[in-house]
């Protein structure tokens, strides 16, 4: 019997090989949320480890440092606040415009702040880690922005952690329409260069000019919302059957480290 | 005793080292990604009886496999076929390799480890080019695969040296080849 063992542990091992070989779409989904809950704690807790860490060296400021710092941050303020001052009467504008357009319901979103755990490690797409998960009202396929504009979609979910495929993968498409024209396309990450957006299916004639903006356009049925900034314009080239613009995206996608999901409208 | 210890650890530095890597910034300019996972997995394999290495080799896989498993419209772009033969094929090769050097070695551990981190990224880029059409091998392309690769290289020995205490290392005295 003690013979036997070894085989029956291999034929086991074997199967179970074969089990994870021949897994569809959908049990490899349940699989990835299981691999995320027992992750979350790990990410979590490196996360802020890391944070405070990478925190140390800021509190070792000189009081030089830290006066040129107060002085920085005091005339921030200071412009944030006249800024502010000019905003809120174009706020009211906004909310007059968007209730005589009817808008409103589609443009105002509910939104569930999550801080980012980290960038996934893997090469060939560009995907992070979120600490909000089902428990905070996350499900897949969920937009995610941030004040800049929009970062990605939720894909794989577990309770407290989310993985967030970004608008420079590959696989991310979004229809998305620029700014001053009836241009629509469809919006994807590049895989070379990499970090920039592809907006292909233009028109070949679109006259698109560097520094023109591209938001997306919000397709009926579709995960993003209308009127979300995407990236600005770099160049324009036409192709055999269409037009293709290289975008630079609106959001730091290099350095996220707090972002919102956007879980319904308001 | 020591191989089911050593055996344990590693299943539980394997979520340790998916979330630490994913933990640890870009290396620039091109932001690369130091890869932990093929050093522990050499280690694992090359330090493990034949059974224990396999059932190892499985567990990364899936673990790889999972960490990097992309559904779109209801179909996942890479499965778990292929990280399982990739890594059950190169746990036979590096249990061979350790089998005829006697056990683990450093040295050997280090050129395991970058190679099975440059054959991983290598091969995820060629079947990604086939998935998605286009072969765009540039610069960056090339840094992606051979950066992680040398970082491998350079990163194995910290953890051999970490985890020596529990290894059967073929120079330490009186340290028996592993067996089934």
């Amino acid at each position: 019997m003690k013979n036997k063992l070894p085989i029956v542990l291999l034929v086991l091992l074997a199967a179970a090989a074969v089990g994870f070989c021949v897994l569809e779409a959908g049990p490899l989904s349940s699989l990835q949320s299981g691999l995320l809950r027992i992750l979350s704690p790990i990410s979590n807790s490196g996360s802020a480890v890391g944070k405070s860490l990478g925190n140390l060296g800021k509190d070792l400021m000189t009081l030089d440092q830290l006066q040129a710092e107060y002085e920085r941050v005091l005339a921030e303020n200071r412009r944030l606040r006249a800024e502010n001052n000019g905003l809120r009467d174009l706020q009211q504008d906004n909310e007059h415009l968007r209730q005589v357009l009817g808008y409103r319901e589609r443009s105002a979103f509910r939104l569930v702040p999550a801080g980012v755990l980290g960038h996934d490690a893997g090469a060939w797409w560009s995907t992070v880690k979120i600490n909000r998960g089902t428990r905070d009202g996350i499900a897949p396929d969920m937009p995610v922005i941030t004040d800049r504009g929009l970062v990605g979609k939720t894909t794989a979910v577990s309770d407290g952690m989310s993985e967030v495929i970004l608008i420079s993968d590959e696989n991310c498409k979004v229809a998305a329409k620029v700014e001053g024209t009836k241009e629509q396309g469809i919006c994807a990450g590049a895989r070379d260069p990499v970090g920039e957006l592809s907006l292909t299916f233009l028109s070949k004639l679109a006259d698109l000019q560097p520094g023109q903006k591209v938001y997306t356009a919000g397709v009926g049925g579709g995960v993003f919302p209308s009127g979300i900034a995407l990236g600005t314009v770099k160049s324009f080239r036409a192709r055999e059957l269409d037009g293709e613009a290289v975008l630079e995206p609106s959001a730091d996608l290099g350095n996220l480290e707090e972002v919102y999901v956007v879980t319904g409208a308001k | 005793m020591k191989r089911i210890l050593l055996f344990v650890l590693l299943l539980i530095l394997l979520p340790v080292c998916v979330a630490g890597q994913d933990l640890l910034p870009g290396i620039p300019p091109f932001g690369a990604r130091i890869q932990l996972l093929p050093i522990l997995f050499c280690l694992g394999v090359m330090s493990l009886p034949v059974l224990p290495a396999a059932a190892f080799a499985l567990a990364v896989a899936v673990v790889q496999g999972l960490a990097l498993l992309q559904v779109q419209s209801g179909q996942a772009e890479l499965g778990l076929t292929l990280p399982v033969l990739f890594f059950l094929s190169w746990g036979l090769v590096l249990r061979m390799t350790a089998d005829a050097t006697g056990g683990i070695r450093w040295e050997t551990h280090a050129a395991a480890s970058a190679l099975v981190t440059l054959t991983m990224l290598g091969g995820e880029f060629l079947v990604l080019c086939l998935k998605r059409g286009g072969f765009p091998v540039s610069g960056p392309v090339l840094a992606k695969i051979a950066i992680p690769s040398v970082a491998a290289l350079l990163v194995s020995p910290l953890l051999y040296t970490l985890l020596q205490g529990v290894i059967p290392r073929a120079d330490a005295p009186g340290t028996e080849t592993p067996e089934d």
